[in-house]
């Protein structure tokens, strides 16, 4: 693994690297680039070389008693390809996004955590022990929380990330009971042992790492954090996070089922039912909310949810013996994390060029933005695409063999039957609200007319932000286009992953072909199309006028639809799940002079944590407030008690 | 050979058919209603003419109309009709089809929110909604010819021994099936009781309002697209009422078109006979066809078992 930790240091040389020269604000975000870049290609090349794989794990022992070892597998490599791919991307962005040399010192803090980050979330996925795995999990949720906190000047940053803290750090003590529990029984921090807990105490430990991965996801109903956390970061920085570092939780949840090996139908039944939630909810909050980061938080949630439905129908299939059903869901699921890294990173990217240009994030006060920013609307309209599952997007891809899984499930009997046909429906359901959020995202605010006259003199992003977008954006097709050797290798890792599943081959194959074909025969319809206009359209007049108002002669810009009204109507569809509430002042005068009207649409999981739990937990302990008074003689008095008392406990 | 000419012949009698709903509403209101070939003269219109462009609008007003048409017209390319097998099929296609035609929907709505016509928007929005809707019918219906016989391709619910059929076991539960594809017909294709094509006020249109702003050829590339996707529905039910696949294949087109010119004129009458329903009254429709074909499914679980 030499070549790995030797791209490792790269990237925290290139972070530390930042900090040292902050003075040259150039030079030092120059430097730590090329570093940055290096390293990642050197961690990808790595991969590729069969002397740095599993031959050669690496272990120490640290302070005498904590044993810490790295070992690459093949899940481990997987999703490893993300964090080398997509950093580096957010680096290169970066470059452009934060250009104001006054505020050098910050920005270079900015730069050195997100290295951090890069390498905790290397060292995440090659942990060889649970040791290991904690101390790196941790690193990863303390660097990710000090970029949340990056304008910490601003309140509403500082609740974010006060938010995600807790929420991590609850997330890490679930994490650490279910190793506890590991540990506690066979002495040992190795991975090996989960396997030979007895099958009962395999349901507890999954339970419980499930809920601790799963806040780190965001996965319903631990996702809370996700919509405060990602808005309140700086876009690049929240590419990273949702593109590659919520995958870090379904790494967990992938790894803990896989050490304990468990057969009980439960774990797949109980992941599948998360992912539903996760993935219907996820997108219909995301319709709701019209703050552009705030709404891509919520699809990240709906994405989580649609690759755990594919796990959930992976660990489904693999209990009931049925293996085209498992390969193909665990195949896309881990394809879709692969998938949403692209386009969601892709997609955080085009709001953060907007966000720069224009300074607005709420939909309705945007608009028409493609005419001043093609290649910022032209990509963000191929992530959009990609994002809806819809052809020729990579999406699809992953989406169609999720599909394809659950479809092959459709033979079992029971209560997982009516599972499977429950994922095949939330699935369309999922994909057609996506669809309709993103017509949104995109109609509203890069097509129609600017709801500012300031919109109209706004500049495209600069070649260090339209480069990593283009890039994305043509990954995106590139895979749509081209999926053969991404679902062959997806496979590839899923056969050594679960290497008691057989997954017919050629099947795989023809899949593959079928749906390049299929993704190929569309591009080859839409340029038949193309030419077939071009050829009526040859020597006709082209003339052009204002759009027309249906009899109405002073449009105004003010009078689009906005993206509220676009929305509301499903989102009331779905009213029980999703709390809209208004705030209209009405008209009571018969000639009125103002009016207010403004709506929102509130998350049950948000209402239902504040109501039975916070509220609960905060009344009890305001009664025990008297404990803390300020003296500290009586502080160091509880202390000597406690220790009494302990003491008193341990002897007698 | 057979393949590419019922495609062939599918593109050509896409613009006949809805001549006939005209001729079928004409026939109600006592009227002699405009020629059978209507629609071939208004595409020929159409298609002669110039563009004119909103200035409100972008690259992707284009792009509409090409996407819309090409979508529809791959999903002819996939379907067998009249029980011959069709140009391209593999296992999952109905899924990349439906997905294909999302994606026409996708380009339809921005093109129309391209315009920043607040009508254009609220159609587009409308649009949106009853899309997800149908969508969840739809994948409700293929999970049932799934469980009747294991196929996930058009070309394997209606060609071979297995295929899907009144004759065939659990035959019975496409009567449901049939009422609720007809149903997701009338509300995708933009139908009454969904929506009303001749109606003259834009704030109660969903599709037409979406195409106010778009001219000559576009134009006629979007009618001809909403065609071909309204022969590809009519056809899916006309292939359930009624099986051809034990005649010869000319005497099995000649059947098919029939039925398919009867769900044409079911169409009509419908639109004769009923008002179209208050907006808020549309998903409740779509949801009664979900929840015929959510019937069904639980009753061939019954069956099968």
């Amino acid at each position: 693994m030499n070549y790995f930790f030797a791209a490792l240091g790269l990237v925290l040389t290139g972070g530390v690297a930042a900090l040292i020269f902050h003075r040259q604000f150039l030079f030092a975000k120059g430097f730590s680039l090329l570093l940055t870049v290096a390293g990642c290609a050197l961690g990808l090349a790595s991969l590729a070389l069969p002397s740095d794989g599993p031959a050669a794990d690496w272990s120490l022992t640290w302070l005498q008693i904590f044993p810490l070892s790295c070992s690459v597998d093949s899940l481990s490599a997987f999703f490893l390809v993300p964090i080398f791919l997509i950093c580096p991307l957010a680096a290169v962005y970066n470059i452009g996004y934060q250009d104001d040399a006054g505020a050098s010192l910050k920005t270079m803090v900015g730069v050195f955590f997100l290295n951090l980050l890069l390498v905790a979330m290397a060292l995440v996925v090659v942990a060889g022990n649970l040791l290991t795995l904690l101390l790196a999990w941790e690193v990863m949720s303390l660097s990710s929380f000090f970029l949340v906190l990056y304008d910490f000047k601003k309140e509403t940053t500082r609740k974010a990330a006060y938010l995600y803290l807790v929420f991590s750090q609850a997330g890490v003590l679930l994490i650490s009971a279910a190793f506890a529990i590991i540990f506690g029984s066979t002495g040992s921090f190795l991975f090996a042992g989960a396997a030979t807990l007895p099958a009962d105490i395999k349901l507890l430990v999954f339970f419980l790492a499930c809920a601790g991965f799963g806040s780190k996801a965001g996965v319903f109903p631990l996702h809370i954090w996700l919509p405060h956390a990602h808005p309140a970061a700086p876009s690049h920085i929240s590419a990273v996070l949702s593109g590659v570092m919520i995958k870090m939780g379904i790494y967990g949840i992938v790894r803990t089922y896989l050490l304990l090996g468990s057969q009980d139908p439960l774990i797949g039944q109980a992941v599948l039912v998360l992912g539903m939630a996760s993935g219907v909810l996820g997108v219909l909050y995301a319709l709701g909310k019209h703050d552009i980061k705030r709404l891509l938080a919520y699809h990240s949630v709906e994405n989580i949810g649609i690759i755990m439905i594919g796990l959930g129908l992976g660990m489904l299939g693999a209990t009931l013996g049925n293996p085209v059903m498992a390969g193909f869901g665990f195949a896309g699921g881990l394809l879709h994390v692969f998938n949403h890294s692209i386009f969601k990173s892709l997609l955080f990217m085009g709001a953060g060029a907007v966000v720069k240009a224009t300074g607005l994030l709420h939909v309705d006060d945007l608009g028409g933005l493609i005419k001043q920013m093609p290649v910022t609307g032209r990509s963000f309209i191929a992530g959009s695409v990609s994002i809806s599952g819809l052809p020729p997007g990579n999406g699809f891809i992953s989406e169609f063999l999720i599909y394809f899984a659950a479809f092959h499930g459709l033979s079992e009997t029971g209560a997982n039957l009516i599972l499977v046909m429950l994922a095949i429906i939330s699935l369309a359901v999922i994909g057609g609200l996506a669809a309709a959020c993103f017509t949104k995202v995109v109609g509203i605010v890069f097509l129609g007319e600017p709801r500012h006259e300031e919109l109209r003199s706004v500049g495209e992003a600069g070649s260090w932000m339209s480069l990593p977008m283009l890039l994305l954006a043509s990954f995106c097709l590139v895979i749509g286009v081209f999926p053969e050797p991404f679902i062959n290798a997806v496979f590839r890792t899923v056969a050594q992953m679960v290497p008691a599943l057989t997954v017919d081959h050629v099947l795989v194959a023809t899949v593959g072909t079928n749906l390049a074909w299929a993704s190929r025969l569309l591009l080859l319809m839409v340029l038949l199309i193309m030419a077939v206009r071009k050829a009526f359209s040859l020597r006709k007049e082209v003339a052009r006028g204002p759009t027309w108002g249906c009899g109405f002669t002073r449009p105004t810009v003010r009078m689009q639809y906005s993206g509220t009204s676009y929305a509301l109507s499903i989102v009331s569809f779905y009213r029980p799940f999703a709390r809209i509430r208004t705030i209209w002042s009405g008209i009571d005068t018969i000639f009125p002079k103002q009016a207010a009207y403004a709506s929102r649409v509130d998350d049950i999981a948000e209402i239902a944590l504040h109501r039975f739990l916070v509220s609960p937990v905060a009344f009890v302990l305001g009664k025990l407030r008297w404990i803390q008074h300020g003296h500290i003689q009586l502080y160091i008095g509880y202390i000597i008690g406690t220790i009494a008392v302990l003491l008193l406990i341990f002897f007698l | 050979m057979e393949s590419i000419l019922s495609f062939g012949v599918a593109l050509l009698v896409a613009p006949l058919f809805p001549g006939i709903i005209l001729k079928v509403k004409a026939f109600f209101a006592g009227k002699k209603g405009p020629p059978l070939l209507i629609k071939y003269y208004t595409l020929v219109k159409l298609l002669r003419k110039g563009f004119v462009y909103s200035t409100s609008t972008s690259l992707v007003f284009r792009m509409g109309p090409i996407v819309v048409c090409a979508t529809a017209l791959m999903a002819l390319l996939f379907f067998p009709f009249g029980g011959v097998a069709p140009l391209l099929f593999f296992q999952g296609d109905v899924i990349v089809l439906f997905y294909v035609m999302g994606l026409g929907r996708f380009f339809m709505v921005i093109a129309a929110l391209d315009t920043a016509s607040p009508f254009e928007g609220m159609g587009a929005a409308r649009e949106a909604f009853f899309g997800t809707l149908a969508e969840a019918s739809i994948f409700t219906m293929l999970i049932l010819f799934y469980r009747m016989n294991g196929s996930l391709s058009l070309a394997g619910y209606f060609t071979g021994p297995e295929a899907i059929s009144q004759t065939a076991p659990a035959g019975a539960l496409l009567l449901l099936v049939i009422v609720a594809l007809f149903m997701v017909l009338l509300a995708e294709n933009s139908r009454v009781p969904v929506d009303d094509p001749a109606t003259h006020l834009e704030l109660t249109m969903i599709h037409e309002v979406m195409i106010l702003d778009h001219s000559g050829p576009d134009l006629a590339l979007i009618e001809y697209g909403s065609f071909c996707k309204l022969l590809f529905y009519a056809s899916f039910v006309a292939m359930l009422i009624y099986p051809f696949h034990q005649f010869g294949p000319v005497l099995a087109m000649a059947l098919f078109y029939g039925a398919v010119a009867l769900v044409y004129v079911a169409i009509g009458i419908t639109e004769s006979i009923m008002a179209r329903l208050k907006m808020n009254l549309v998903p409740k429709y779509i949801l009664t066809s979900f929840t015929l074909a959510f019937f069904a499914v639980i009753l061939s679980m019954g069956i099968s078992q």
